[in-house]
């Protein structure tokens, strides 16, 4: 009973981690339908630089935790100006966004191994003090709590955002109809270049999140992680905020259930990738999405 | 004479990959040019240079029967695959085609015949330079009269709008199907004589990066025609061993330029590196 | 951070204006030896590749100091095969045909080798693999030679110690299936285990690039074994090792790994967890050997951080070149240069007293080391 309670309590803990990455992931595809290949290669960078900022200058991880998130959203402005916003008006702009982010994924982790070198790295031990419970057999640690809660407390501060702030309620008008949004007088540009902000700063803060628990940042780290972020935002919907979440977590679940029910863990990915297809073939829309017009 | 042979020692092997990446990438082109965007190419060369290898190795049959039956079996899987999937559009194409691609190269990890994670070692090496080049010069000629084919047109007609081309009584499905079959069987039969080349083929050599590869050798050429690819994958192939020439430093700064060449192609030339050799009404000129 | 970098490029500007003085003076009188580095420094394996250009560099600028006006200069040209083996072969075709090498050293991945060594030796050019542990290697050709001491070597050696010291009777294993370093040290593994009568009580896998395995840990953990037997390559072993006691699976059970986790990334990144780990290698890292300890030194001062193994059968590599060049009497003849390598006996190396079998693969002894006070000591041999 404390063997399945305990990979319950793995599965959840990884799934929120896959949920903020998510997250961002699908924000902007909800508003410009657009897949950013960047997102991955921003989450290595996030963490990264925050490790920078911990080791080179000996911050605290509570004053170089926003200021990488700070810096991965910058980064999302770069990724729209550069990568995006010149093609906005070209009548292939789904294909072409997603080749230019491909193209800017490249760019970015060549200048994370440039900067940083080829080694895994990890931020020094007690960056966060780490207290281990064990409650009837049940392994959690409070920097795993903490972790859940600020996955949580992003989350649900992107919810708010997005419903009670003059710019979350563009950012949704432009998610609706970029021509209304634009007949409303909203200046489109800018939401998306806010929508890139947030998006990035999300994937930012996840990788920090991710490689303040794993204790290893490499310049790939990404790509591991890439593709687990697709399968999560196309479970849950893709544009589908709350889908990314629950998304997360069902991925996260079922990697350890797979584990968990067969005993064996080489299957593990392909399952994932199978149920993904299933899941393609037979509800396009996800879990949470809703059935889209142009489903580009 | 002296200088082609030494030009070979050194750069024989390149010139081999350009015609085998030129290969690979218009078998992706087929699917590309009927509007599909597909990122299980990659796995099917897998198929295909599997299925070749293991005849090979394990039943001694002849090359060109292996290599024949990896395109083909390549060809049947993808109309398994085609039937179901290619009624997805766009991105959610590329996700089914990708996660198809991951179970393939998952599978090949997994089991006993195709040697796991060492991969299948010890493939003779039996392609030849003419043979590629030859495979290749017919790829193209065959692409050439497609073009010009009611299949062609077909194609374009579903890559312009496919909604009006069904309204025009095209069988979108089953035209769909073509592109992504003969697409599939170009890649295998690519996939055959690549590990008749390479002694050795890993699962990981037809993972995601491949598919993303071959992807980015469509982009950069253009997609508008048949020779557009061609040009992409023999420039990003011969890249590394030109930026060697003019003294780029090896490591993350050739990987970053490779990502800036993507990006300006993209940014500038929405029709490939093509669209700077000609102008002509059919490549050129970005549509309203 | 900063301040580190600053230091490496002044340190690699006065190695440089050192070796341009060196070389204008006595370029007439000595002879140079041009060896192909070709190396992973992009892709997959960066990590490895980086500290190999390391120990090749490090080698080749001793030697060259200490060579005088008369002795022999190593020239290594680096190149990056970028993980995969077409762009291997293409740096081979430049090694040999372009800038005629001597010999060549690497690649980095067995994988790249099985196609790369191909080209060489039926171009007669030697290759002296300096990581490659795959099954068949040195098979290719008797111009193949390589100092990486292979896993089917090391883990016999590594569990036959354990098992005498520990007494362990019944294990759980965890590798990496996707990846042919890792697939093959499960391999050895489970032959060595069945060997020594060890009962296996489980198997669970792990992809590349994973940084999660507490849902596997967790499932070995419930079966109580008496060790746990892992085949990882560092990145991934450290987080094995901080997972595996963070979920309780108490320091009375041993985790045992090979080749892998020789590096002192493994301390590094695991911190307290490493703590008891039984790492069977092919270099001692503490070996009180001069050789060694000026190696670790030397390297430690330059780049920044501590060799690992792989810097240090790069380093060795480059070494067992040179002798294998002073007894060839020649810095280009190939053939010579192959012969007298083969006769390589009893060489002083960093890896210790270091001979070729007669398969050209590396015989020197393994050693099995653990981690005590956060530095790696010897348990046994």
């Amino acid at each position: 009973m404390s063997l399945l309670l305990q990979q319950l309590v793995n599965g959840l803990f990884i799934g929120s981690v896959y949920g903020l990455f998510a997250v961002g992931y699908t924000l902007v595809f909800g508003v410009l339908d657009i897949l950013n290949m960047a997102h991955a290669t921003v989450f290595t960078l996030g963490g990264l630089v925050a490790l920078w900022l911990v080791e080179g200058s000996g911050m605290s991880i509570w004053a170089a935790f926003p200021l990488a998130v700070l810096f991965s959203g910058l980064l999302g402005l770069v990724l729209d100006r550069v990568a995006f916003a010149p093609l906005r008006q070209r009548s292939d702009t789904y294909f072409s966004g997603l080749i230019s982010s491909i193209a800017m994924a490249i760019i970015f982790e060549s200048a994370a191994l440039g900067l940083f070198g080829a080694h895994t790295v990890r931020f020094p031990p007690n960056t966060i003090k780490t207290d281990i419970w064990r409650i009837e057999g049940v392994t959690i640690t409070s920097l795993q709590v903490e972790i859940v809660l600020v996955a949580l407390i992003l989350m649900g501060a992107l919810s708010l955002f997005l419903h009670r702030t003059r710019t979350g309620k563009a950012i949704r008008a432009v998610a609706e109809s970029e021509r209304t949004a634009r007949l409303l007088g909203i200046h489109v540009d800018g939401i998306i270049a806010s929508t890139f902000f947030v998006s990035s700063a999300l994937g930012g803060a996840a990788g920090i999140l991710f490689g303040l628990y794993f204790d290893a940042l490499s310049p790939d780290m990404g790509r591991s992680i890439e593709l687990k972020g697709l399968a999560v935002i196309v479970l849950g919907g893709m544009g589908s905020i709350p889908g990314a979440i629950l998304g997360g977590l069902t991925f996260g679940l079922s990697e350890v259930l797979t584990v968990a029910v067969t005993g064996k863990s080489n299957l593990r990915d392909a399952v994932a990738f199978t149920v993904l297809f299933a899941v393609l073939l037979l509800r396009p829309e996800g879990l949470l999405g809703r059935r889209r017009a142009r489903e580009v | 004479m002296a200088f082609l042979m030494h030009f070979f020692a050194v750069y024989g092997n390149l010139v081999n990959f350009i015609g085998i990446n030129a290969l690979m990438a218009l078998g992706l082109y087929v699917t590309l040019s009927a509007g599909q965007l597909s990122l299980g190419n990659a796995a099917f060369a897998g198929i295909g240079g599997y299925t070749a290898g293991i005849l090979t190795m394990q039943f001694h049959a002849p090359y060109i029967l292996s290599i024949t039956s990896g395109a083909m079996l390549s060809g049947i899987v993808a109309v398994l695959i085609g039937l179901p999937v290619l009624r997805l559009r766009g991105v959610f194409l590329a996700m089914a085609t990708l996660s198809f691609g991951e179970v393939v190269r998952i599978a090949a990890v997994n089991l006993t015949i195709t040697g796991g994670a060492q991969g299948l070692v010890g493939i003779p090496n039996k392609t030849t330079t003419g043979l590629i080049f030859t495979v290749l010069a017919l790829t193209g000629y065959f692409m050439a009269k497609l073009r010009q084919s009611r299949i062609g047109w077909s194609f374009e007609s579903i890559r312009e709008d496919e909604a009006a081309a069904a309204s025009l009584g095209v069988n979108t499905t089953f035209y769909k199907t073509v592109a992504f079959t003969i697409g599939a069987i170009i890649s295998g039969l690519a996939g055959g004589m690549y590990a008749h080349l390479n002694f050795i083929i890993s699962p990981g050599e037809f993972g995601f990066s491949a598919a993303v590869q071959l992807l980015i050798y469509n982009i950069v050429g253009g997609t508008r025609i048949w020779y557009g690819p061609l040009l992409g994958a023999t420039l990003l192939t011969a890249l590394p061993e030109v930026l060697r020439g003019i003294g780029v430093t090896a490591g993350p700064i050739r990987m970053c330029v490779n990502g800036i060449i993507l990006l300006l192609v993209i940014l500038f030339l929405p029709n490939g590196l093509i669209s700077l050799l000609s102008r002509s009404s059919s490549i050129a000129g970005p549509r309203p | 951070m900063k301040n580190e970098r600053f230091r490496k490029g002044y340190r690699l500007i006065l190695v440089l204006i050192l070796m341009v003085s060196v070389r204008s003076v006595t370029f007439a009188a000595g002879q140079e030896v041009k060896i192909g580095a070709a190396l992973s420094m992009t892709g997959a394996a960066a990590a490895y590749g980086a500290t190999q250009k390391n120990g090749i560099q490090l080698a080749s600028d001793e030697i060259n100091a200490a060579a005088g006006s008369d002795g022999i200069k190593i020239v290594p040209l680096f190149d990056d095969d970028a993980s995969v083996p077409q762009q291997g072969i293409n740096v081979y075709n430049k090694f040999i045909n372009a800038d005629r090498v001597a010999l060549i050293i690497g690649p980095t991945l067995s994988n790249t080798a099985q196609v790369t060594n191909r080209i060489a030796q039926q171009s007669g050019v030697p290759v002296l693999a300096i990581s490659n542990t795959a099954k068949g290697i040195t098979d290719i050709g008797d111009y193949i030679f390589r100092d990486s001491l292979t896993e089917a070597v090391v883990i016999p050696n590594t569990i036959r110690v354990a098992k005498e010291k520990l007494g362990i009777k019944k294990v759980a294993i965890l590798y990496g299936d996707d990846d042919a370093f890792t697939k093959g040290g499960y391999d050895a593994f489970k032959n060595a285990l069945s060997e020594a009568g060890i009962e296996i009580l489980s198997e669970m896998t792990f992809a590349k690039g994973d940084r999660n395995f507490s849902p596997q840990l967790t499932q070995l953990k419930s079966l109580n074994p008496d060790a746990i037997v892992v085949s990882a390559l560092v990145e991934e072993a450290s987080g094995i090792l901080s997972q595996a006691r963070q979920l309780g699976i108490p320091a009375t059970v041993p985790i045992i790994g090979g080749n892998g986790f020789n590096s002192p990334a493994l301390i590094k990144n695991a911190g307290e967890s490493a703590e008891g780990v039984i790492v069977g290698a092919a270099w001692n890292m503490t070996s009180t050997n001069p050789l060694n300890k000026h190696f670790v030194d030397a390297y430690t001062n330059r780049f920044g951080s501590p060799p690992d193994q792989f810097a240090a059968q790069a380093y060795a590599g480059v070494y067992i070149a040179l002798e294998a060049v002073k007894k060839a009497g020649s810095a280009d003849n190939r053939k010579a240069i192959r012969e007298a390598m083969a006769q390589i006996k009893d060489f002083d190396t960093v890896l210790g007293k270091f001979s070729f079998t007669a398969g050209r693969d590396a015989d020197h002894t393994p050693v099995v080391q653990t981690v005590k006070g956060g530095k790696f000591v010897v348990f046994g041999e």
